[in-house]
């Protein structure tokens, strides 16, 4: 990793993660603001598209699917009216990146959906905000009232002829809503459900139009990729294939969690802990690291050397998912960490399918079980059993979310979980 | 026509079809609970997965259409497991009560259970359970034997365009039940028993009547009204238990209404006139001499039920000039629908405003709509199925022939009691011009006599011809 740089990193958002920041005037003056959409209205669609593909942005909701390749599935034709969804859902534990750019630089994210919406040809244009988010929600709703009065938003953008209407819409507090396809359903008005797929939302999203679900950091990146060209954001990243910058919260035992901004794989995890956060809090040993949201197969001590971005972290049987990375110290009692995550995916389960709504559920009961001093020695073959059930034969995603932490906890801290089973509780405790 | 190939068989298929339903043309199963043909596809059961080639992931056979050169297996070791997987889900909640469900015999997780799960589960900790909910006069609903397939909610919604089935809460906790804990509004409400793939949902007027292994199945045609459903009789012992859809896509799809599913219940019922009478119980002679005495001499109007068979209309169009001489015939059945003309839709989904099942084929036979009798007529011969509404008849000497209720016959010199829909063989013609075919399920109770039998002994039988 020796070409690995630190320094010198160019950040795009986080130095303006101020209250100063976030009206328009500061946007246009430090940042400027809504000048990437003037350049935008004289491309064509193609030429934006074909930019988002230069840029190697690749989206930072989790799933990291490239944006541009994602906007060229929109059809450019379609008798139903097409969507631009910005998902603000942020539900996954330990993501906080999304809140800090609704609150410190909307007009960014609005920005950035006014080019998509030109771009794929969609007039309207929503943002699903967790529901939790109650001053963030006021916030955008205030800049976004700041940009209709100053034309930026509504009929004809600019002179541009191009109309575009954005409407915030807070969902009810389930984690669920976040899959695409179950926002798309609660934006209806439905139960948050995720759809089965084919159809893919590109195809039929929203009110069954072809609609682009992106999450709020990847449509923030559109302005700076439109102003500065693809290649200057693609060249931001340190890997191929992967361009930008990422916003990483890292919480848990570390001396300064928080909000980093790093090039995309321009750092391994143990730089991130050791060099940017300062390490194990109270020098304590560091026992594991969930590197992408709770969703993401923990890591253990060793396996952190690893470069921190997309495809390097599946690579180790991982994901990068929400760069969420949260940091376990020794001290922590990994049995009950691992029934906290399975409990919230449990909870969060939005019980359609059968594999997810049967098996969640159980893994808790079981994992109970363990911290309570009536486990098993089968039970922890039982619960990778449970979890392979589970895992890549569900109808979304989150019966991976749910597998993955168990089958990673039992296989790489098996030890621990011998133990509470032997001794009928925590041995630490 | 495209092909793919299914555990080594080579298929072809229709474009857009999809797993299930290609394998199915070649005799393989491919196990199921969410999917059914005549809703929309949700791929949640998860217990269609089959592995297809050059795809890592399990795939869900009901979500997949079928592809030109594709490779899938139904029975490889993945699948198995992947079903074995999905019933111990399945079952780890349900209270595995089969002896006491009425269910048991014609469920689908108890088949899928032998055929595709493992005798043995792993499940140890508390089941889940939820209060029962009275769903109003139809359904019973049991929810800890639900799989929450959401055929139900689906079906409500889709097809009885009604959303009344909803789930509430979610995850573990979900539960299937109607908004508000409500009853059932639809009048379609028997379906949601037929589609129900466990005992979660059951018809309270047939359940722990019978056991299904012990009931014999007849296919024919619901009289109820002029769409003629294709349908099911379930009997034992020359007893109807209850009638099910039979699917056919050009009539009815896979659905009854609940007006045409119980309409069966007067078949059975005590009311019935079952033997012969004139004033008071007689035998066959004696009923016929009075039917005849009755008609004898006087001005005469048949009316014919549009509940009869085309067969049954044809032996009266040739009985009725040769014994009863100028009497006109007319049909009636609906009051108001006198006519092809006034049997429009009743609904948006299956029922016509025509209750009688044959309106059109009377039609067709040349018989017209009653209105009023002709003025002088002073005897009616009343020819019944068991389904036509009678008009109402004043200051008229009235023998009846058919399938009447006791108090229907009160005044009547004479009742010839004849045989239900369920009791005969016979055609009948649809809104449609669709010709169907009513099958006997049971025999006519007690002395009762098909139509073409009573027509034959009064001409034969002492006394000859009216004229
Ligand atoms: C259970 C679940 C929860 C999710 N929650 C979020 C979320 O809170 N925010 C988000 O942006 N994406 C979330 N996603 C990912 C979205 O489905 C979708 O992939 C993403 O919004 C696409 O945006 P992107 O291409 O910009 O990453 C979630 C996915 C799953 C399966
Ligand atoms: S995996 Fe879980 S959350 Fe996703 S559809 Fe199935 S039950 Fe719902
Ligand atoms: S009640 Fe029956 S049909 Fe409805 S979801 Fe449950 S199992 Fe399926
Ligand atoms: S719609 Fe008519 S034919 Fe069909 S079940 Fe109802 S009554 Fe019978
Ligand atoms: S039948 Fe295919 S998932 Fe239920």
């Amino acid at each position: 990793m020796a070409e690995i740089q630190t320094e010198q990193n160019e950040t795009l958002f986080i130095q303006h993660f101020r209250e100063e920041s976030r009206p328009l005037g500061y946007y246009l003056r430090e940042m400027a603001g809504y000048t990437a959409l003037k350049k935008a209205f004289g491309m064509s669609s193609d030429e934006i598209i074909g930019e988002m593909k230069k840029s190697n942005l690749r989206g930072r909701g989790g799933a990291g699917f490239p944006t541009g390749m994602k906007w060229g599935f929109i059809p450019k034709q379609s008798a139903k009216p097409k969507y631009l969804v910005c998902n603000a859902d942020e539900s996954e534990p330990g993501t906080f990146k999304d809140r800090d750019i609704m609150r410190y630089t909307p007009h960014v994210l609005i920005e950035g959906m006014v080019i998509g919406g030109f771009a794929i040809g969609a007039h309207s244009g929503y943002i699903y905000i967790r529901g939790e988010y109650v001053r963030e929600a006021k916030l955008l709703n205030d800049a976004i009232d700041e940009a209709y009065a100053k034309g930026y938003l509504g009929k004809n953008i600019l002179g541009s002829g191009f109309d575009f209407d954005l409407t915030v819409h807070r969902g009810a507090g389930a984690y669920i809503c976040g899959e695409e396809t179950a926002l798309l359903n609660s934006l209806e008005g439905k139960r948050g459900e995720p759809r089965v797929k084919p159809p893919f939302p590109a195809i039929s999203g929203a009110f069954a139009g072809p609609t682009i679900v992106n999450n709020v950091e990847t449509l923030a990146a559109v302005p700076f990729i439109i102003n500065k060209g693809g290649d200057w954001f693609a060249k931001l990243g340190r890997l191929e294939k992967s361009g930008g910058t990422r916003l990483i919260g890292v919480s848990g035992h570390v001396k300064k969690p928080g909000l980093y901004e790093l090039p995309s794989g321009g750092i391994t995890l143990r730089q991130l802990i050791y060099d940017h956060c300062g390490g194990v809090l109270g020098d304590k040993k560091l026992k594991a690291v969930i590197p992408g949201g709770s969703s993401a197969p923990v890591l253990t001590a060793d396996e952190i050397d690893v470069v921190y971005d997309i495809d390097p972290m599946m690579k180790i049987g991982s994901m990068l998912g929400s760069a969420a990375v949260m940091v376990v110290s020794e001290e922590m009692c990994v049995v009950r960490l691992l029934i906290r995550i399975t409990k919230f995916y449990a909870h969060e389960s939005c019980g359609q399918c059968t594999p997810c709504r049967e098996g969640t559920r159980w893994m808790e009961d079981v994992l109970e079980r363990i911290e309570h001093g009536s486990g098993r020695e089968q039970d922890l073959n039982l619960l990778l059993d449970i979890a392979d059930n589970i895992n890549g034969k569900t109808l979304c995603a989150l019966g991976d979310a749910a597998a993955g932490p168990v089958m990673s906890f039992v296989k790489k801290f098996r030890a621990d979980f011998e133990a509470h089973i032997r001794s009928g509780k925590c041995p630490n405790a | 026509m495209p092909k793919c190939i299914i555990d080594g068989r080579e298929v072809e298929f229709t474009p857009g079809q999809n797993l299930v339903e290609v394998a199915k043309k070649v005799g393989i199963q491919i196990p199921f609970f969410c999917y059914h043909p005549g809703l929309t596809v949700v791929a949640q059961c998860r217990m269609c997965a089959v592995e297809i080639e050059k795809m890592p992931k399990l795939q869900t056979a009901c979500s997949t259409p079928a592809a030109d050169g594709m490779v899938v297996k139904t029975r490889s070791e993945k699948v198995i497991q992947a079903q074995k997987a999905t019933m111990e889900f399945l079952l780890i909640n349900h209270p595995l009560d089969c002896p006491v469900c009425d269910k048991a015999g014609e469920c689908d997780l108890q088949d899928f259970s032998f055929k595709y799960g493992d005798a043995y589960s792993r499940y140890t900790e508390e089941k889940r359970t939820y209060l029962d909910l009275d769903m109003g006069p139809v359904i019973k609903k049991n929810m800890n034997r639900c799989i929450h397939c959401t055929r139900c909610i689906r079906f409500g919604t889709e097809v009885a365009g009604i959303h009344e089935m909803v789930a509430v809460r979610r995850g573990n906790s979900t539960e299937i039940t109607t908004v508000d804990g409500r009853p059932l509004e639809t009048d379609y409400a028997g379906n949601y028993a037929d589609l129900c793939p466990t005992g979660s949902l059951t018809l309270k007027d047939f359940r722990f009547k019978k056991r299904v292994w012990f009931l014999k199945r007849t296919s024919t045609i619901c009289e109820g009204c002029a769409r003629g459903c294709n349908m099911t009789i379930h009997q034992d012992n020359n007893v109807i238990y209850r009638c099910t859809p039979r699917e056919n896509m050009e009539v009815n799809k896979y659905w009854l209404c609940d007006e045409g599913r119980f309409n069966f219940r007067y078949v059975n019922e005590e009311s019935r006139v079952t033997v012969p009478m004139a004033r008071g119980e007689v035998d066959w002679d004696a009923a016929l001499a009075a039917a005849r005495n009755a008609l004898s001499g006087k001005k005469v109007a048949v009316l014919v039920g549009s509940d009869l068979t085309q067969e049954e209309a044809q032996l009266l169009l040739q009985f009725v000039p040769r014994h009863l001489g100028e009497a006109p015939l007319y049909h009636f059945g609906t009051p108001g629908i006198r006519s092809p003309q006034d049997d429009m839709p009743a609904d948006r989904i299956l029922k016509r405003k025509s209750k009688t099942a044959n309106l059109h084929g009377l039609e067709k036979l040349g018989l017209k709509g009653f209105e009023a009798l002709p003025s002088g007529t002073q005897a009616v011969l009343l020819v019944r199925g068991g389904r036509a509404r009678l008009p109402e008849l004043k200051g008229v000497v009235t023998v009846g022939v058919g399938v009447f209720r006791a108090d229907e016959a009160q005044g009547f010199a004479a009742v010839l009691p004849g045989a239900s829909f369920a009791e005969k063989d016979g055609t009948i013609v649809n809104f449609e011009g669709r010709e169907q075919h009513l099958r006997r399920a049971i025999n006519p109770p007690g002395q009762s006599k098909l139509l073409s039998e009573i027509l034959m002994v009064w001409a034969n039988s002492k006394g000859g011809t009216h004229v």
